[in-house]
């Protein structure tokens, strides 16, 4: 029996995001400047989203219950049934922070970055020297390569639970079930008006960044 | 290969012809920059290896001396009060390079000689290259003589037309990085 494990707004930002990673991606490579910069800004949009979501969400989104120490990792490798609550394991938490803070550092890195020719610089490029929007760049190209590693090991994990655990992960974040086994707590959902509320608030300070974030713009 | 006779606004000699013309590096604000003799025929001649690599270290230099004036410049421009003291001198750097730019690209200086981001079709389609470093150029110079007049209005759609040359001419002559 499948119940409810990711609620609709985990899965549209999960989507959502995969997708403007791949676009910022191809926009950076082979697009405009001016794309890839809205993507960036697509992208910290959903990263405020998420860690709104991560403390006023459904139970299976909220960091509280899914971020945990060493000691409670060590415990799941152990013994894979120790953990009792759907959603996250203490070892994919581990995933979720790293890409999460990950993609937060590029999309950062964007924001101050100048391009090549400076034709096209982040909204808050001009809040820190010309020099360090040229580093910012440079970081920023390379950055890229270890969002790239930690999708790739997600991708792996995916793969090693579809193999050799019987679970099938990519078709629960499409459909948002899964099938526990007997005795794991399935989600608490949480208000739709909430995420009605965390995505108007993730709207606005993308706003407030765009503009340069006044007053602190030159 | 033999000597060929082109425009210069096309292509221009090796740094051994340097001597021939000293007063064209005057108003060069680095130096470290080849003659330039601008609407005048002048012998082509490709450069040796040594030579080459001499002018195509050169012309990166000068090309980042020409990026980090105009970031400068854009920079200014966008503030909420944007100071002429810091945009005339970055227009007149750009001014100063622009009319080179051609001679920076005589044949025997591209990807197969050293590493470079100049792309070969620069050598496959000169008239082409020529033309957009021509329209570099006129930009250049426009927008340093608004930068002069202290038209902000001006200045700043000086710096869009600039910008625009600056694009149309990497796009399809400058490689990626990596």
């Amino acid at each position: 029996m499948k119940q409810p494990v990711w609620d609709l707004p985990t899965r549209l930002f999960h989507w959502l995001l995969t997708a403007l990673i791949a676009f910022s991606w191809w926009s950076a490579r082979f697009g405009d400047t001016d794309w890839h910069i809205w993507s960036g800004i697509g992208i910290l949009t959903l990263l405020i989203f998420r860690l709104l979501w991560g403390f006023f969400g459904s139970s299976t989104a909220r960091f509280a219950n899914f971020v945990r120490g060493p000691r409670a990792v060590r415990a799941f490798l152990r013994d894979w049934t120790s953990w009792r609550l759907a959603g996250h394991t203490p070892l994919g938490a581990l995933s979720i922070v790293a890409m999460l803070g990950a993609v937060s550092v590029q999309v950062g890195l964007g924001l101050i970055a100048t391009d090549e020719d400076g034709l096209n610089e982040g909204p808050l490029a001009r809040l820190v020297s010309l020099d360090a929007s040229e580093t910012a760049r440079d970081i920023h190209e390379y950055w890229f390569y270890v969002v790239l590693a930690l999708i790739v090991l997600h991708i792996g994990a995916i793969i090693y639970y579809k193999l050799f655990r019987g679970q099938k992960l990519l078709k629960g974040m499409i459909t948002g079930r899964i099938a526990l086994a007997p005795g794991v707590e399935p989600m608490r959902p949480a208000k739709w008006w909430v995420a009605v509320l965390c995505l108007a608030a993730a709207f606005s300070v993308a706003r407030w960044v765009v503009a340069g974030a006044p007053p602190f713009s030159p | 290969m033999r000597n060929v006779v082109l425009a210069a606004a096309v292509l221009l000699a090796g740094c051994g012809q340097s001597a021939e013309n000293p007063a064209a590096n005057a108003d060069t604000p680095s130096g470290q920059v080849l003659p330039i003799r601008d609407n005048a025929a002048v012998l082509v001649r490709t450069p040796n290896k040594a030579q080459a690599l001499k002018l195509m270290h050169d012309r990166h230099e000068n090309m980042e001396q020409i990026g980090k004036a105009f970031k400068t410049a854009g920079r200014e421009l966008k503030a909420s009060a944007p100071s002429l003291a810091v945009v005339r001198p970055s227009a007149a750097t750009i001014a100063g390079f622009a009319p080179k730019v051609p001679s920076w690209f005589p044949p025997g200086t591209g990807p197969n000689v050293g590493k470079t981001m100049a792309k070969a079709e620069i050598w496959q389609k000169p008239a082409d290259f020529a033309a957009k470093a021509k329209a570099f150029r006129g930009a250049a110079l426009a927008f340093n003589a608004a930068a002069k007049s202290g038209d902000m209005a001006a200045i700043k759609a000086g710096f869009g037309d600039l910008g625009k040359t600056c694009k149309a001419c990497h796009d399809p002559y400058r490689a990626e990085k990596h």
